[in-house]
């Protein structure tokens, strides 16, 4: 059978994610030795990706295991099996105003009836001001929501934030958390299904290394 | 220059394609007959209204002159509910009804994804109990290995018995979690849970019940994994087929919300997403105001001829096509006749789509003679038990 292909997110969780693979035992050495992106070691070929690519990867089975932050599968909105929380990559979507102009786009929004919000996270927006019942009109931009108050883009921004410093330097507050995210084991349904003789073992040490962290 | 492709998401099948779906029909519609199952043409359009299991954002939808929301149907199964409900309202003993058809469904742009593909199934109305659900089970094993697929596995779970390792929580909570798991996030549903105050050991056996597959399943003590074991004992008595096609497996939620019972999935190693999936769904024609049994499954066509494919499978050879190049066309009109009259195929001229067919050039002589491509001459008789 052919080697299970375990695709990992390029960026800010890579350096965690080969702690915890090197933690249960897997042969990470040969990652980042060179530009290759898919880099075969013992039984698992890992496959390197933009984070938002990797949900797709396993959704549509090109890699049967992946780990992905959260906040990535809530925008994505891909068909994936999440099969634990490795608890590093912390972060939380929030929505920010203007320090200053919270009072003035609420009393905006009394009189105009909707809210511009600016953000990358166009599904993550919307599912959550619809939730609320809050009329808004999303405006999708590719990086830096935080500028966008700013200029006169737009009155909020739903973003992704870390320790909230970038918030804090762009004098823009948190008005709400919409969620918290962490890193994600996920795997393809298909492949946890046909191949869970491999996967189960790698899921039961991933999980209970980041329960022990 | 007008646009000569179709609208995103629809496709031209082509000749090649189309004589190997026919073949996989063929295969599927005599397997399902051989169970007693008789076939079925729900319309197209199915009316929008109350909980049709599919996220409305994925139906193809539109306005009726009346002003009523009507979509493409999204499935076949809710189709053959209301269609049950309203024909076979008194109906006594097993409705077994089977369809070959395609089916809408909107998709995120980008992703490839077809907005129209075939699908085929069956759906058991009436009976209940475990030679019911070994019987659909059965029947699709028996239908994929008749279309020549090797090496498939069905999983198969119980919705009963994943709704009953969270038992302790009240009904809006346990619903909650069934809703996570439907959605694939286990750590999600563990976590809300936990929140609702599982307690740790209970939890830990939902934790193995939801990651218990093949002999594992032995050791979990919940109410219905027994009748899930005799089910796939029974299947295996109607099929017996490849060793092992069937494994026991709890994980297996499906997205679907209408499932109550057992529910299934068959897989194949070279195919990323299920090739079918089914299962008890005795709910929904509850919705429909004729509460019945009911347990069916659903083959993706596509899925199933991708995995075929992927296989080394063709369609079995048919007969070869003769192209007859004509010379004076009352000879080659009583040429043509003669030959198909001994059963052999002919087109009259050259022939631009051969969709995978073997091809005899033959040219004609007269009436009754035909040249074929090496020089010979020879009788209508004699090229039809040559290419017999």
């Amino acid at each position: 059978m052919s080697r299970l292909r375990f695709a990992l997110a390029q960026g800010v969780l890579l350096s965690d994610a080969l702690t915890a693979l090197r933690a249960v035992g897997l042969d990470v050495s040969r990652l980042g030795e060179d530009r290759r992106l898919v880099v075969p070691s013992g039984d698992v070929e890992f496959v390197l990706a933009r984070p938002s690519d990797i949900a797709t990867y396993v959704e549509r089975g090109a890699a049967d295991l992946g780990i992905v932050g959260k906040d990535v599968l809530m925008e994505s909105a891909a068909r994936v099996l999440e099969l634990a929380d490795l608890r590093f990559g912390a972060c939380r979507f929030v929505v920010a105003a203007p320090r200053d102009a919270l009072e003035r786009s609420l009393d905006e929004y009394r009189h105009l009836g909707s809210l511009e919000v600016a953000t990358k996270y166009p599904h993550v927006a919307e599912e959550h001001f619809r939730r609320r019942g809050i009329q808004v009109e999303i405006v999708k931009v590719a990086g830096s929501a935080e500028l966008a108050p700013q200029v006169g883009l737009a009155d909020w921004i739903v973003d992704l934030v870390a320790t909230g410093a970038t918030l804090a330097a762009n004098d823009l507050a948190v008005v709400e958390e919409i969620a918290t995210s962490t890193a994600r084991l996920i795997a393809n349904p298909a492949s946890y299904q046909l191949r869970r003789r491999e996967i189960a073992p790698l899921v039961e040490r991933l999980a209970s290394w980041a329960a022990a962290r | 220059m007008p646009i000569l492709a179709p609208p995103r998401g629809f496709r031209d099948i082509l000749p090649t394609e189309a004589r190997e779906l026919r073949a996989i029909e063929r295969a599927l519609d005599e397997t399902f007959a051989s169970y007693g199952y008789v076939p079925i043409e729900p319309p197209m359009v199915e009316r929008v209204d109350g909980d049709s299991g599919l996220e409305r954002e994925r139906l193809m939808q539109f306005l009726d002159r009346d002003g009523s929301l009507v979509a493409l149907r999204p499935d076949i199964t809710t189709a053959v509910a209301r269609l049950v409900a309203q024909r076979y309202r008194d109906a006594a003993g097993a409705l077994r009804l089977s369809y070959f058809a395609p089916v809408f469904r909107e998709e995120p742009a980008m992703l490839g994804a077809e907005r129209e593909y075939d699908q085929a199934g069956v759906e058991l109305v009436g009976p209940s109990g475990p030679l019911a659900d070994a019987e659909v089970l059965a029947l699709l094993a028996e239908s994929l290995a008749r279309c020549g697929l090797r090496d498939a596995t069905i999983e198969i779970g119980h919705v009963g018995v994943v709704r009953r390792a969270f038992a302790d929580l009240n009904d809006d909570e346990s619903a909650a979690v069934l809703d996570a798991l439907r959605a694939g996030d286990h750590v999600g549903a563990f976590r809300l849970a936990a929140d609702a105050g599982m307690r740790d050991e209970a939890l830990g056996r939902a934790r193995n019940a939801l990651s218990a597959r093949g002999r594992a399943v032995e050791s979990i003590d919940i109410d219905g994994v027994d009748e899930l074991r005799e089910v796939i004992h029974l299947a295996r008595d109607l099929f017996a087929g490849e060793p092992l096609w069937g494994v026991p497996n709890l994980s297996l939620v499906p997205a679907l919300p209408y499932y109550t019972g057992v529910v299934f999935e068959a897989h194949h190693p070279k195919s990323g997403f299920p090739i079918a999936a089914g299962g008890r769904y005795d709910l929904l024609l509850g919705a429909f105001g004729t509460p019945r049994r009911a347990t069916g499954f659903a083959i993706s066509v596509p899925r199933l001829h991708l995995a075929l494919f992927e296989s080394g499978w063709r369609a079995a050879r048919e007969r070869a096509l003769v192209s007859l190049a004509p010379a004076g066309t009352r000879d080659t009109a009583q040429l043509a006749a003669a030959l198909r009259a001994r059963g052999v195929v002919v087109a009259i001229g050259a022939v631009a789509e051969r969709a995978g067919l073997e091809i005899v050039d033959a040219s004609v002589v007269d009436h009754d003679h035909v040249r074929v491509a090496d020089g010979r001459v020879m009788t209508a008789d004699e090229l039809a038990r040559e290419l017999a």
